[in-house]
């Protein structure tokens, strides 16, 4: 006989992740004492298990709510949204689209932002290798053809733009900069690179994520300017320009077309 | 090339020279670069690795019931939100 | 796919680890690690943890690649589920081993996924012929797709299942005898499982297929207890290796002989000095079973300090 049948791994996983249900049947302990505080503790591997990655993964949306907020908001989301694949430093990557609908984070509403720029740069750290286009290259290309031309970005570009001032929030988490108050009365765009081994976040000005993106989508610098110019009429090209060659995030720049 | 076009070309040829020589010269001061790359995550770059995974088991229990209880209060206080530092009062879920 | 082999500088692949304490590997510890290169008999990691395209997990298993033998310990695989394999993972496991060349690569006689989902956890199956047939099936194709024989290692147990019909030890055979795999056995998965599940360690490391053992992995357990007040123990990694554990060890080398054991320390990660003194006290047992000494030698080693 095969009992097998009796093991359903569903309603294993269905009793692990509600705690509200009783323990799957056909589980023993030892002389006769219930299952239940012994299959709680699959139940708390899981759970504490995905909060802690949450945790780790969100460092200053954790510090912003406090730690019982922080954990209780990753439980809820966890209980909807588990890892996709094996890979824990994927996981959260739909937190922030979770923390923007969750009703008591109302208040805080740059904090899916910044949930977002964290998770950007995670994704950074992991990102594919390469090497960022040297100075002195850069300083020999044909300026007066680059309109036309085009460039690849390093692997672990990502950019984030928030209408909330999310970059200084990150800075004085991530750095020992003292919490002095904050106003919220401007947005920031962030750009994550991570040239080499360590990821640097920096603000763009406004409309650089436009411009970045047209980039990424093989536009040419004179194409990604007008994109960039409908975001922010007076987009500060030499500002942004000198953001990204200062975070090394070039790594070609193409021919003229 | 059209006359628009030929401007584009100029000025983004003019800002790219103006970046380079923007971006030597905060390379060049360590505090402005630090000021410009932002923080390099000093020390705190394994922040950025995010979870691992584990073959272990936990002692601590984890469960958040039904009702939502929770109020934030961490250093979202010092956030200054344009009505205020917000009310921070309980939520009904 | 470009398969790339061993990194730089590195020896050819190692047949199979070395019958020495090693310690699993936390990017917190690199830096000292870099500093004092330790004799550390090789060092493991967790696969899923150097699935990312490049940056520091990388650039740091690289240079530890250089300087040590290295054990690779997988967790997603879910070998003991019911569901087909997921080609994707294993085929990124597969790319890893080729890439870095282990010496070793073990997993778990567990699951941890059902459908899309990554529960995060190594949960227990029902040891009988539907479950026997499955992990056969799994572990014949991870083998056959890393062209190597894989190490499964034995569970930390919090229940049993009334439809198992055989015994852990009989199933682990029994897989072993059907792929010709190899076994990795934690000892304090075994003390775990039979303070909790109350049955003899002593008996079920005198039972295990020990000419199978490759290798041993040891860590601490914290202590909860149940609902009448009994221990319940949880394999939770947290803490040095408690002296029964150290104890069955003992006995687990008799049986064996040296083998390549592991420190596992994944919460609350200790400074890095601690981490090694764990390791060099059971490198002590390693060298006094491997001169021959007698029961006053190996009680010496058990009556260490621990930390």
């Amino acid at each position: 006989m095969t009992a097998s049948a009796d093991f359903d791994q569903n309603a294993f996983v269905r009793a692990l992740l509600d705690p509200e249900l009783p323990a799957p049947n056909g589980l023993e302990a030892r002389h006769g004492i219930p299952p239940e505080r012994r299959f709680a503790v699959y139940r708390n591997n899981v759970c504490v298990g995905l909060v802690d990655a949450l945790a780790e993964r969100f460092p200053v949306c954790r510090q912003l709510v406090g730690d019982e907020f922080f954990r209780a908001m990753a439980q809820r989301h966890m209980r909807e949204s588990l890892p996709r694949t094996p890979m824990l430093f994927e996981y959260g990557h739909d937190f922030a689209t979770f923390v923007s609908s969750f009703e008591p984070a109302r208040e805080l509403p740059y904090l899916s932002d910044v949930a977002r720029l964290e998770y950007a740069v995670g994704q950074a750290y992991h990102a594919e290798n390469a090497t960022p286009l040297p100075m002195d290259v850069i300083r020999a290309l044909p300026f007066d053809r680059l309109a036309g031309a085009t460039a690849a970005l390093h692997p672990s570009t990502h950019v984030v733009a928030s209408t909330y001032p999310i970059v200084s929030i990150w800075r004085r988490h991530m750095s020992d900069e003292e919490m002095t108050p904050l106003e919220l009365n401007h947005g920031e765009e962030a750009l994550v690179v991570r040239p080499e081994l360590a990821v640097n976040v920096t603000a763009l000005p406004l409309g650089g994520s436009a411009f970045v993106h047209a980039l990424e989508d093989r536009k040419t610098f004179g194409q990604a300017v007008i994109a960039a110019s409908g975001v922010a009429a007076d987009f500060d090209l030499t500002g942004c320009l000198r953001e990204l060659l200062l975070a090394q995030a070039f790594i070609a720049v193409g021919a003229s077309r | 090339m059209s006359d628009r076009k030929l401007c584009a070309a100029f000025a983004i040829a003019g800002a790219f020279a103006t970046a380079i020589a923007l971006a030597e010269t905060a390379k060049a001061a360590k505090a402005e670069q630090e000021k410009c790359f932002g923080v390099s995550l000093k020390g705190k770059n394994d922040c950025a690795a995010g979870p691992g995974t584990s073959c272990a088991g936990t002692s601590k229990t984890d469960y958040q019931g039904g009702a939502w209880k929770y109020v934030p209060k961490g250093t979202c206080t010092s956030i200054v939100t344009p009505k205020g530092k917000g009310s921070l009062e309980p939520i009904a879920n | 796919m470009e398969t790339r082999s061993a990194p730089e500088h590195s020896c050819t692949r190692e047949r199979s680890l070395p019958a020495r304490a090693g310690v699993g590997f936390k990017s917190a510890h690199f830096s000292d690690i870099e500093a004092s290169a330790p004799d550390v008999g090789f060092f493991e990691i967790h696969a899923e943890n150097y699935m990312g395209d490049g940056g520091p997990p990388h650039a740091q298993l690289m240079r530890l690649r250089r300087d040590f033998p290295l054990s690779i310990h997988g967790v997603g695989l879910s070998i003991g589920g019911a569901e087909r394999l997921d080609r994707e993972h294993l085929r990124r496991v597969k790319f890893l081993a080729d890439r870095y060349a282990p010496a070793a690569f073990s997993e778990h006689l567990a699951w941890s996924t059902q459908g899309a989902r990554f529960l995060n956890d190594l949960l227990p199956l029902p040891y009988n012929a539907t479950t026997l047939a499955h992990v056969v099936a799994h572990v014949d194709e991870i083998q056959e797709t890393l062209g190597r024989p894989i190490l499964l290692e034995n569970p930390a147990a919090y229940l049993r299942f009334q439809s198992s019909d055989y015994s852990e030890i009989d199933f682990l055979r029994e897989v072993v005898r059907r792929t010709d795999c190899r076994l990795l056995l934690d000892v304090t998965n075994a003390y775990v499982s039979a303070t909790n599940l109350a049955f003899s360690a002593e008996d079920y490391i005198n039972a295990f297929p020990m000419s199978y053992v490759e290798e041993i992995h040891l860590a601490g357990y914290a202590e909860d207890a149940d609902e009448i007040g009994d221990p319940l123990l949880i394999d939770a990694h947290c803490a040095p290796v408690q002296d029964a554990v150290w104890r069955l060890y003992d006995r687990a080398l008799a049986l064996r002989g040296p083998v390549a054991t592991l420190i596992e320390w994944d919460n609350d990660v200790p400074a890095w000095p601690l981490l090694l003194e764990q390791a060099a006290r059971a490198a002590r047992f390693l060298d006094k079973q491997r001169s021959g000494f007698g029961d006053n030698a190996r009680s010496e080693a058990l009556h260490d300090g621990v930390g």
